[in-house]
């Protein structure tokens, strides 16, 4: 019963936020006005803040930026047990820091390193946390570029962008939710830990670090990447039941709330009411189905124990840890405050699901909503036909050009996850998971299902910080966050050169429920069921056993 | 208008709002199976890569059913190819059609020698643009081109299919003909406009046969998203192998199957899995569904240019629609008498017979007509009345009238007749405006120097249209009439038809700003036009229907041709459009949902003998793994074959607006394309259970 | 001399990367360590610390050789390092039907099993669970058919015992004990936990049977701090009323009454007890 509260009153704050909320992001977006701060910003990069970009100069903004991003952090990683605040902690090795660099630059945060004894805080702040900003950063800026296509009114400036949500969005609600996770026990300074001594009398190594301000950017740019190995579920990142309630809420804010940005961006309200009704019935769907699972589902393991508790924490319980893990997979979050591995069959399998949904519900910050877009966009096209007329989207027509970069961006990830992990089986790379049949199977599957769609949690009994797994990983998270990227800023182009068409009775209406439906129904068979061959192999021959 | 256009037009007549192809003919199927073994040929096949793929498939399980025999691999091996001929007898039986038309005017076309203007003899196909030939009657005419001097009639029904004959002159808006077409009187001197091969038979030949059938813009598109699911498929398949394999080494427990061994899936079964999940159902009726769209079209007489134009039909938006003969009846007609002074009714409309009986235009016949039917008045025979002089109308006096004895009678323009007479009223003027501002037009009868009253001329919205408009404006397109009357009568007349706009006193250059205008804003124009100075709007509209009876410009301009020659043909071309979209979403949806009693069928086929528990996913308890995965290939197969009919006919297309469209089509065809593989899949199970060895 | 552009725009990317490490990666963290230095933040922000650990983080109250002290209530099991490690957070990861132990590893099953079976002598109550067996590993057999998965019975093995079976027979075949190292999955047996006649409710609950997702929980659940009270009240001449107001008093409830579940802080709770003399 409590846990059914938890998730409605999630839900409760939700809908109060999604307008006041979205209005904020719109304005700060929207605005013509750029701050003194900005404009400081903008004469240090050295940018014209007025000049609009094309899809194409905008596309080479986010992968220059991206590209010395990651460069940046790899050599950061690579020197960082040389500088300030390194704790004494080793050097990090190529793959591992390769995989690093690129999982925290496009957003994934999957961990092939235990935060606690590999990383200093100096890079943990200036290098990881500070991706966390970014990368969240550009996903928002490519959403709003692809919007400004359906809008018509040029695609906007990246570096202009990329500032005013980092300055006027993120920075002030980290800023406040910083405070709050400390005043619950968050640690937040530069110690490299205290010694103490146990009341058994061993000696414990109670860890420090600037945990607090990481934690709020992790959760609000859905990034996921934990200041420890064991991520929300550390007490020192997640010490109480209601931070709990605020890590989800932070999780869900913003993509939540940037339909409102796309229906006041377009014009009309209704439409981003559409996106977000899509995204709800999916989320909550997947919540209910998440927590049904691991409250009644089988294993042997749970059935012998009475409950699945294996690897979730006594201060979160079952629904919470279970809603915890699907709003961290319907995002591209993929932080943790329990351990899906030990999860029943179902309820394990449910986080997968999520992911290879494609993470539309809502989906990582801007992420989620131009991947969604384009859902919409392939739905558009078939309802569209099925009201006899060239399909059109808030009318841009849905062309030969159009369904090549829409098709081409619902390929990218599917066959990174697909390929992978054939790949994985066929080189025997599978042997590092640690469970066996299809349990071993499903771990293989969900690393590859995480790092192609930029989620970043794991089956985390696999280990993957072996060469071969460090670099495939890296293969995937960098072409599943950059070419889809690409092809919807070149959408967006291609939208934006496009005059709009009027709205008729007889053009598809998609602001209605049946096209809700629709878009909830494409997602469903076309994402969804291109796994469930794999699916039937892991989780589903686990949980039918 | 010509003979043609008065003519009472049979498909327009028939129920307006169901567009219908023709039905299938069984033997058709029949037929066309020659052709659709020969579209086995990888060369042509490749072209569409859904079926493409079932046929490289179909060769490897015939490998493999050749290398190790058994029962399920050659019937699953035998279903797969008849699935790829399913596809191609879908096309066949679709240019079949076309074909037997094509014959007949390739019969025209042969063997028609030339007579040049100099006396010489060459054959057609040697006519170069700018020859002058002659033609006399009994003559074929050789090639496209203009009278330049000369009448005669023509029979045209070799294109036309419709027999009377029709006038060809020199100059004005009749003087195009056509090659394939037989002079019956007279003699024309015509100059050649067709390059040789191209001439307007030639197209329609190829138009109908669907040879060098260009794709069009929106089946790209689709062709796309087919392709895109075919990859995902094919790669969600191929994946699964090494997934399959570790599954089944780590089960060692799980004895060999035709579904499963130490190898992984079998061959056989994985081809199946993979054409089973891509879209065969739409792949293979796509291109019938263009073709048959096309054949409607021909079927209504109407001639595309591309498959272009009849996509952009669909999506018009504004549909310029001329008034006369299309909204209105042809001509104005004498509605209602309205006397003055104290003169009786009747003894206006005598008068007003009088005047008229020798005015043949269809102002004056509707005159003696309402004298006739209102008043009984009987029609006096012209030459009967030996002490009357007939006056006629010329443009200087604009009226025409009668004097008997000591009475002149006038009827004509208020402002003449007034003049004439040196008289008029308060009255007069009144009931001038008043039937002025109705749209109508006032005729004003004079006798000497007394007016007796105004006759009421107006237009005749045709019955129907309104209803028509209405319809229209649910589908969400905005219908402009186009007249040359002046506003104030446009409007009148606009109000009573129900369009949405009007465009009066419109000349050729109002209706290109007109169309510029609209396209400004982003939307599809649709018009129909004939004469040539119609050619340069014709060429802007996104839709532009030429009458067959206009000139060449005018069909050179448009990207359709109406072969009847009527102007409300517009409005099916519109409905044949959308219907031909509506067809490929319709079974894009069925082909897609279909997946699901696809996976539930195969998937524990595939899986079970490794995990007994995906059992459970057996939900149409089929008879055995072979059993299943059979049924499933031959469902796939037979719901082709089943679709052909639907694919020719078209989706059934009631106007309405997108949302009630949408939701009725997502239910039968969404919802159908969910539940139908589940029933069918599970009927052939219960008769295939029974093959031994399966 | 004018840069080719792609060069311009990647010092640009350059120039705003480190614009904002500046403000982003140090002053923001920064700023926040400065104000955790305030008095009344400083506590929290520096980890909660007691004089013997961290209140936000569990720890064992277990002696050298790892075996309970029994006048302290028992945290949950760990999986981070060799218990209660922070700088070795994990869980154990090991996925529901962990059942078959291996060589090196014992499973999930067997883990659950065991840690009942001590948690039961240890409290002096029923330590049995559904397919454990009564020595306290997986109640696991590895069933041989025929023909794979069907016909008759041919061997049966106890895939986690390698003394005396937990049952004498299978389906009328004997079951034999494992042998070391042996993967009878492998060898075509099909895994088959046996569920036994343990009672649907077993009396030690499951957070005192399963390993945590930190590894550092420093909660346990009212029920097993319940269970605990007779001999924390035993080992230490206190009333077991006594101990359970304790108990109460260093409970969390949920916050606003439904937010996550409630748990015993068993540092506190320790410390409290040991104020007591």
């Amino acid at each position: 019963m409590a846990g059914w509260l938890f998730v409605i009153s999630l839900v409760v704050a939700l809908v109060a936020a999604y307008r006041p909320f979205g209005d904020y992001l719109y304005r700060a977006i929207t605005s013509t006005r750029n701050l003194r701060g900005e404009k400081l910003i903008y004469r240090l990069v050295g940018v014209d803040a007025n000049a609009e970009q094309t899809w194409g100069v905008y596309a080479r903004s986010v992968l220059a930026f991206s590209a010395v991003s990651i460069l940046f952090l790899y050599l950061f990683l690579r020197v960082q047990n040389k500088l300030w605040l390194a704790l004494g902690v080793p050097q990090m090795n190529t793959h591992v820091s390769w995989n690093t660099a690129v999982s925290f630059v496009t957003n994934t945060n999957w961990q092939a390193y235990a935060g606690e004894s590999a990383l200093g805080h100096l890079v943990q702040m200036a290098g990881l946390a500070v991706q966390n900003f970014v990368s969240a950063g550009v996903g928002i800026a490519v959403a709003v570029a692809f919007i400004r296509g359906f809008a018509s009114k040029g695609l906007g400036n990246f570096w202009v962008d990329l500032t005013r949500i980092t300055l006027r969005v993120l920075l002030p609600i980290c800023v406040v939710a910083t405070l709050v996770f400390m005043v619950a026990g968050a640690v937040q300074n530069l110690s490299g830990g205290t010694d103490v001594t146990t009341l058994t009398g061993a000696t414990q190594h109670i860890t420090g670090g600037p945990v607090a301000s990481q934690e709020a950017i992790k959760e609000l740019g859905t990034n996921g990447g934990g200041f420890y190995n064991v991520n929300s579920a550390h007490p020192f990142e997640n010490p109480t039941t209601w931070t709990n309630w605020l890590q989800i809420f932070l999780i869900l804010l913003i993509p939540f709330s940037l339909p409102r940005v796309f229906g006041r961006m377009v014009g009309q309200n209704r439409q981003g009411y559409a996106i977000v009704a899509v995204m709800a019935v999916l989320a909550i769907a997947s919540v209910a189905l998440t927590i049904g699972f691991e409250l009644h589902g089988g294993g042997t393991v749970p059935q012998a124990v009475g409950s699945a508790m294996e690897g979730k924490e006594v201060r979160f319980g079952i629904p919470d840890s279970a809603t915890f893990a699907a709003a961290t997979t319907l995002t591209s979050t993929g932080a943790v405050n329990s351990f899906h591995d030990s999860y029943t069959p179902f309820g394990g399998m449910m986080p997968i699901v999520n992911m290879m949904l494609g993470e539309v519900a809502p989906g990582g910050v801007g992420s989620g909503l131009y991947g969604l877009l384009i859902l919409a966009t392939i739905t558009v096209f078939v309802a569209g036909l099925m009201v006899g007329r060239t399909p059109e989207y808030l009318g841009k027509k849905i062309g030969a050009r159009e369904m090549k970069l829409a098709s081409l961006y619902f390929l990218v990830t599917p066959a990174l996850v697909l390929i992978g992990a054939a790949a994985a089986f066929a080189t025997g790379n599978n042997s590092t998971a640690l469970n066996t049949g299809p349990h071993g199977l499903s771990e293989v599957l969900y690393a590859f299902t995480s790092a192609a769609n930029n989620n970043g949690s794991a089956f985390g009994g696999i280990t993957v910080n072996t060469p071969w797994w460090d670099t495939a990983l890296g293969l995937a998270m960098l072409l599943g966050r950059f070419l889809p990227l690409v092809l919807v800023l070149a959408l967006a182009g291609s939208l934006a050169r496009q005059k709009p068409n009027p709205e008729s009775e007889g053009t598809l209406p998609t602001h209605q429920p049946l096209f809700v439906g629709m878009v909830v129904g494409v997602t469903v068979v076309l994402v969804a069921l291109t796994f469930l061959p794999a699916l039937a192999l892991g989780p589903i021959a686990e949980g039918l056993s | 208008m010509t003979l043609l256009a008065e003519k009472p037009n049979p498909t327009a007549k028939s129920n307006p709002s169901a567009v219908r192809g023709g039905l299938l003919d069984p033997h058709q199927l029949w037929r066309s199976l020659p052709d659709a073994v020969r579209k086995l040929d990888p060369r042509t096949l490749w072209r569409n890569p859904v079926m493409f793929i079932v046929e490289v498939g179909a060769v490897f399980t015939t490998v493999l059913s050749i290398t190790d025999p058994s029962t399920l691999s050659w019937t699953i091996t035998v279903w797969l190819w008849l699935t790829v001929v399913f596809a191609n007898l879908a096309e066949a039986v679709a240019e079949g059609r076309g074909k037997a038309q094509a014959a007949t005017l390739r019969a025209a076309k042969q063997d028609t020698m030339a007579r040049l203007r100099d006396g010489g003899l060459i054959p057609a196909a040697e006519l170069k643009q700018g020859d002058i030939v002659v033609a006399e009657a009994g003559d074929i005419i050789p090639g496209d081109g203009d009278v330049i001097d000369g009448i005669a009639s023509v029979d045209e029904s070799a294109i036309t299919g419709e027999s009377a004959p029709v006038i060809r002159e020199s100059g004005g808006d009749r003087s195009a003909v056509t090659g394939g077409t037989r002079v019956l009187s007279d003699r024309i001197v015509i100059r050649i406009t067709q390059k040789p091969g191209e001439s307007f038979v030639d197209r329609m030949i190829a138009l109908v046969e669907g040879a060098n059938r260009q794709k069009t813009p929106n089946e790209i598109a689709l062709n796309i998203l087919l392709a895109a699911l075919t990859i995902i498929f094919l790669l969600s398949v191929v994946t699964l192998q090494p997934l399959a394999i570790f599954s089944k080494a780590w089960q060692a427990a799980a004895p060999d199957t035709q579904a499963i061994n130490a190898h992984g899936v079998t061959g056989i079964v994985l081809v199946s899995l993979i054409v089973c999940l891509i879209p065969t159902t739409i792949g293979a009726l796509l291109s019938a569904i263009g073709i048959a769209g096309m054949d409607r079209l021909v079927q209504r007489n109407v001639l595309a240019m591309s498959g272009r134009a009849v996509e952009a039909a669909g999506d018009v938006n504004t549909l310029l629609l001329d008034k006369t003969g299309t909204i209105t009846l042809g001509n104005r007609q004498a509605a209602e008498f309205v006397p003055v002074n104290g003169v009786s009714e009747r003894e206006l409309a005598d008068a007003a017979q009088l005047s008229s009986l020798a005015d043949e235009t269809p102002e004056g016949r509707s005159i003696v007509v309402l004298a006739k039917n209102e008043f009984g008045l009987r029609e006096r025979e012209p030459g009967l009345m030996s002490d009357a002089t007939f006056v006629p109308f010329t443009a200087q006096t604009r009226m025409s009238g009668v004097d008997i004895g000591g009475r002149q009678i006038r009827k004509g323009a208020a402002a003449a007749v007034l003049k004439w007479a040196r008289s008029g009223s308060d009255e007069v003027a009144e009931i001038v405006d008043r039937i002025s501002a109705s749209g109508g037009t006032p005729l004003v009868v004079a006798e000497n120097d007394r007016v007796l009253g105004v006759i009421h001329l107006k237009d005749v919205v045709k019955e129907g249209m309104r209803a028509r408009f209405d319809e229209m404006r649910r589908m969400g397109i905005r219908t402009v009439m186009i007249t040359g009357d002046n506003p104030r009568t446009a409007k009148a007349i606009a109000d009573e038809a129900g369009v949405d706009d009007f465009l009066a006193e419109a000349t050729p250059e109002d209706k290109l700003a007109y169309i510029r205008k609209e396209q400004e804003g982003g939307r599809l124009v649709a018009m129909t036009g004939d004469g040539t100075n119609d050619a340069p709007a014709l060429a802007q509209a996104d839709v532009g229907v030429a009458m067959n009876t206009g000139t060449s410009a005018a069909k050179e301009a448009g990207n359709m041709v109406d072969l009847d020659s009527d102007p409300t043909k517009l409005i099916e071309i519109v409905e044949i459009g959308k219907q031909l979209l509506i067809t490929r979403g319709a079974l894009t949806t069925f082909s897609i949902t279909n997946d699901i009693a696809k996976y539930f069928a195969i998937i524990p086929a595939m899986f079970a003998g490794v995990y007994p528990g995906l059992d459970t996913l057996n939900v149409m308890r089929l008879h055995s793994p072979g059993s299943a995965i059979l049924s499933a290939v031959i469902f796939n197969a037979l719901v082709i074959v089943a679709l052909i009919p639907l694919a020719l006919r078209g989706v059934r297309y009631t106007p309405a607006g997108a949302s009630a469209l949408l939701r009725r089509n997502l239910w039968i065809y969404g919802l159908g394309g969910v539940i139908a593989p589940f029933l069918g899949i599970k009927l052939i199970d219960l008769l295939v259970q029974f093959i031994p060895g399966i | 001399m004018r840069l080719p552009s792609w060069l311009s725009q990647h010092l640009a990317a350059l120039r705003a990367l480190l614009v904002l490490t500046v403000l982003l990666g140090l002053a923001y963290p920064l700023a926040f360590v400065a104000l955790g230095r305030l008095p009344g933040l400083s506590g929290k922000a520096d980890g909660s610390l007691v004089a013997n650990g961290s209140t936000l983080i569990g720890q064992a109250f277990t002696d050298a050789d790892g075996n309970p002290v029994t006048r302290y209530f028992q945290s949950r099991p760990s999986a981070a390092g060799d218990g209660y490690d922070p700088t070795s957070t994990s869980a154990s990861n090991l996925g529901p039907n962990s059942v078959v132990d291996t060589a090196d590893s014992p499973s999930l099953l067997t883990q659950v099993c065991a840690r009942s079976l001590a948690v039961g002598k240890l409290e002096g109550v029923d330590g049995r669970r559904p397919f454990c067996t009564t020595d306290g590993v997986g109640a696991v057999l590895a069933v041989f058919h025929r023909d794979g998965f069907t016909g008759p019975v041919t061997r049966v093995v106890s895939v986690n015992q390698t003394g005396t079976p937990f049952i004498a027979t299978y389906d009328g075949v004997t079951v034999g004990p494992a042998r070391n190292g042996e993967d009878y999955q492998a060898l075509g047996g099909v895994i088959t936990p046996v569920r036994g006649d343990a009672p649907v409710d077993p009396v030690v609950p499951a957070d005192a049977v399963t390993a945590s997702a930190s590894g550092l929980d420093p909660d346990i659940s009212p029920a097993y701090a319940a269970l605990q009270v007779p001999r924390i009240a035993r080992e230490r001449g206190l009333s077991e009323d006594a101990v359970r107001a304790l108990v109460k008093e260093n409970t969390d409830d949920r916050a606003l009454g439904f937010l996550g579940e409630p748990g015993v802080n068993v540092l506190t709770l320790n410390i409290a007890l040991d104020r007591q003399k």
